[in-house]
């Protein structure tokens, strides 16, 4: 079926929205644009387009094809009336329907304000006194030009990335100035060349990565690269300061592109909206001279070091708890200690906090953040460092730091070293892959084959209990051998994925055929149950 | 007994309920002291989840405690 309509007969309203009922989804928006009975001041009677409906035809479906990339909706259709319209009719329909409500608005947004703008349609005004005059359709305004040029991720191959700036609508003449930063005598034009040709993956667009990001590309840093899977939470405003508050809801990585493109529109951006895994990462660490690792996320902080280790890339790591922060920078020379040497295997979920189970103040992660936005520019520039592999400690309570000197021959060296430490974690990372399972409804994992296992807790089960027949294992427990007597295969579950992650990874040395429901429950399609 | 000034962070700060503080103390060496402590404190964390320095180094759970050690305890922490 086409998805640009061009008629003269009237509109089936019906019809249009049935088509574009989609299981998938759970919103749907559509626009109508009425003929009113007046326009600047003169009173309308009627009116009539004229379309050169070939070009139309051809630079409609161009247009709902855009929207549907951009917005990643499940669905779109864009009917235009021509010929003689009375007042109260529908000139123009348009619908949309995604996963999320958000997509669905602003994809008919889009394809309004495009079809205003770029399609070849006239309109004639009948006007009560009688006389007539014919009213150019375009020159509107477009919403969307306000948002950062982006695509919606399809995920095809192995490097989900897409390019902001530089090709972008958004760069504007614009020379920025650094001079007060040339004017160091250890930077000066040749540093400002170095970070103008320098490449650095931030990975995590929160409360670390905003210092980060912003210093980055206010310094000049040629390429940035985010990686974020999150959309902005209302909760994360007091520590997330490149946000504001009517972007809750918006995917981080495309507000993150957003807010460089306006801080320093001559810096490219490439965009990765879901974390990168094991069987990618190192590809994309090999396009970058920098990776700075800004999650909340132990794993991922594992699998950056494992794949800066493999591919050399240097790495800053930094993490903050309350009042507090950790930081080390792992230059990934061979000789040189890492995150392994330190603490060679990830803490299971629950050991280290978290900034949702622990909270945290807004400028902890911002002073950390400041800091790992220091130790990048420092190693672009060639400035001089610390000569210690340290673990630095910062108290912002007391005021307090302390660095620890880390001893690289007590860490990987005695397992073979670093770079066959990383190896053998990003293989096996590589296997456990394998364990999430993502289903829109618990429905669906069930009719699937799969047996549910709740390994929430039973406070979290009673607040929130499951709408499927489920066993009940708190994931402390899920190893001590009730779930080794389900045949078949289970589906673990949890509020995050985390846990039930975990507990997977465990029942699997088991030889249980063990899954965990990717993301948890919260991502569940809301209400999709009932 | 050894006299001992011990330092907290993270997850260890808020269970101690203090950054620091002064100890004396009849286990020989780090481990002990970290089971003495968690007895004392109700520690969370088991010992092989933390790292442990003495005057500015990284130890051995093994190493026998010297009088005016500074002992620091450091548990992985992951907020961003
Ligand atoms: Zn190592």
């Amino acid at each position: 079926m086409s998805r640009f309509t061009i008629t003269a007969d009237d509109v089936d309203l019906a019809q249009l929205r049935e088509d574009l009922m989609h299981p998938g989804s759970g919103g749907f928006c559509s626009f109508e644009g009425w003929v009113r009975n007046n326009n600047e001041g003169r009173e309308v009677s009627g009116l009539e387009y004229e379309a050169y409906t070939e070009l139309c035809m051809a630079e409609g479906e161009r247009i709902v094809a855009e929207a549907i990339e951009r917005y990643g909706v499940l669905a779109a259709h864009c009917l235009h009336r021509v010929g003689e319209l009375k007042i109260g009719d529908i000139a123009v329909w348009i619908g949309a329907c995604a996963a999320h409500r958000d997509e669905a608005f602003r994809a008919c947004r889009y394809i309004i304000d495009e079809i205003k703008h770029r399609l070849p349609i006239w309109k004639k005004e009948h006007y009560l006194e009688g006389d007539t005059a014919w009213v150019a359709c375009s020159h509107t305004e477009r919403a969307h030009e306000m948002e950062p040029p982006h695509r919606h991720d399809r995920h095809e191959g192995h490097s989900p990335a897409h390019e902001h700036g530089h090709h972008g609508s958004t760069t504007v003449a614009f020379t920025p100035d650094y001079s007060r930063q040339t004017r160091l005598r250890d930077v000066g034009d040749i540093g400002q060349a170095k970070l103008s040709a320098a490449r650095v993956l931030v990975i995590g667009a929160g409360g670390l990565g905003c210092p980060v990001i912003s210093y980055l590309a206010g310094a000049g840093v040629g390429t940035l690269g985010v990686v974020d899977g999150d959309v902005l939470d209302a909760s994360n405003l007091h520590r997330q300061v490149m946000y504001d508050a009517r972007d809750v809801g918006r995917r981080k990585v495309d507000l993150a592109a957003r807010r460089v493109a306006a801080l320093n529109p001559t810096i490219a951006v490439q965009t990765y909206a879901e974390p990168l895994h094991a069987g990618t990462i190192a590809d994309v660490f090999a396009h970058y001279d920098l990776v700075v690792e800004c999650t909340d996320d132990l794993a991922s902080r594992y699998l950056a070091n494992d794949a800066a280790v493999l591919t050399g890339t240097p790495l800053i790591l930094a993490s903050v708890y309350q009042y507090e922060g950790q930081l080390q920078v792992v230059s990934s020379i061979p000789g040189e200690p890492c995150l392994r040497c330190l603490w060679p295997v990830q803490p299971a979920p629950g050991l280290a906090g978290s900034c949702v189970e622990s909270g945290v103040l807004g400028p902890v992660p911002g002073v950390l953040g400041t800091m790992q936005a220091m130790e990048a520019l420092k190693l672009l520039l060639g400035l001089p460092r610390a000569n210690d592999h340290a673990l630095q400690l910062v108290n912002l309570l007391d005021g307090s730091s302390q660095r620890l000197p880390i001893d690289a021959a007590g860490g990987c060296a005695l397992h073979g070293g670093c770079v066959a430490v990383a190896r053998r974690a990003i293989a096996s990372a590589q296997g456990q892959r394998d364990i999430d399972r993502t289903f829109a409804r618990l429905h669906d994992a069930i009719a699937a084959g799969y047996a549910i296992i709740d390994v929430r807790d039973a406070e979290e089960i009673a607040v929130q209990p499951l709408p499927v027949d489920s066993l009940c294992v708190p994931a402390a427990l899920v190893a001590a051998g009730t779930v080794e007597l389900i045949e078949g295969r289970v589906l673990l579950v949890c509020a995050s994925g985390k846990r039930s992650g975990h507990a997977a990874r465990l029942l699997r040395q088991r030889g249980v055929e063990a899954y965990s429901l990717a993301g948890g429950l919260t991502a569940l399609s809301m209400g999709a149950e009932t | 007994m050894t006299h001992v000034t011990l330092q907290y962070y993270a997850q260890l700060r808020e269970q101690a309920g203090a950054s620091s503080e002064q100890v004396s103390t009849g286990a020989g060496n780090l481990r002990e002291l970290y089971d003495e402590l968690r007895t004392r404190h109700g520690f969370s964390l088991p010992i092989d989840a933390l790292k442990v320095a003495v005057n500015a180094q990284f130890s051995d759970w093994s190493r026998v405690l010297v009088e005016g050690d500074t002992v620091v305890f450091i548990p992985p922490v992951a907020g961003g």
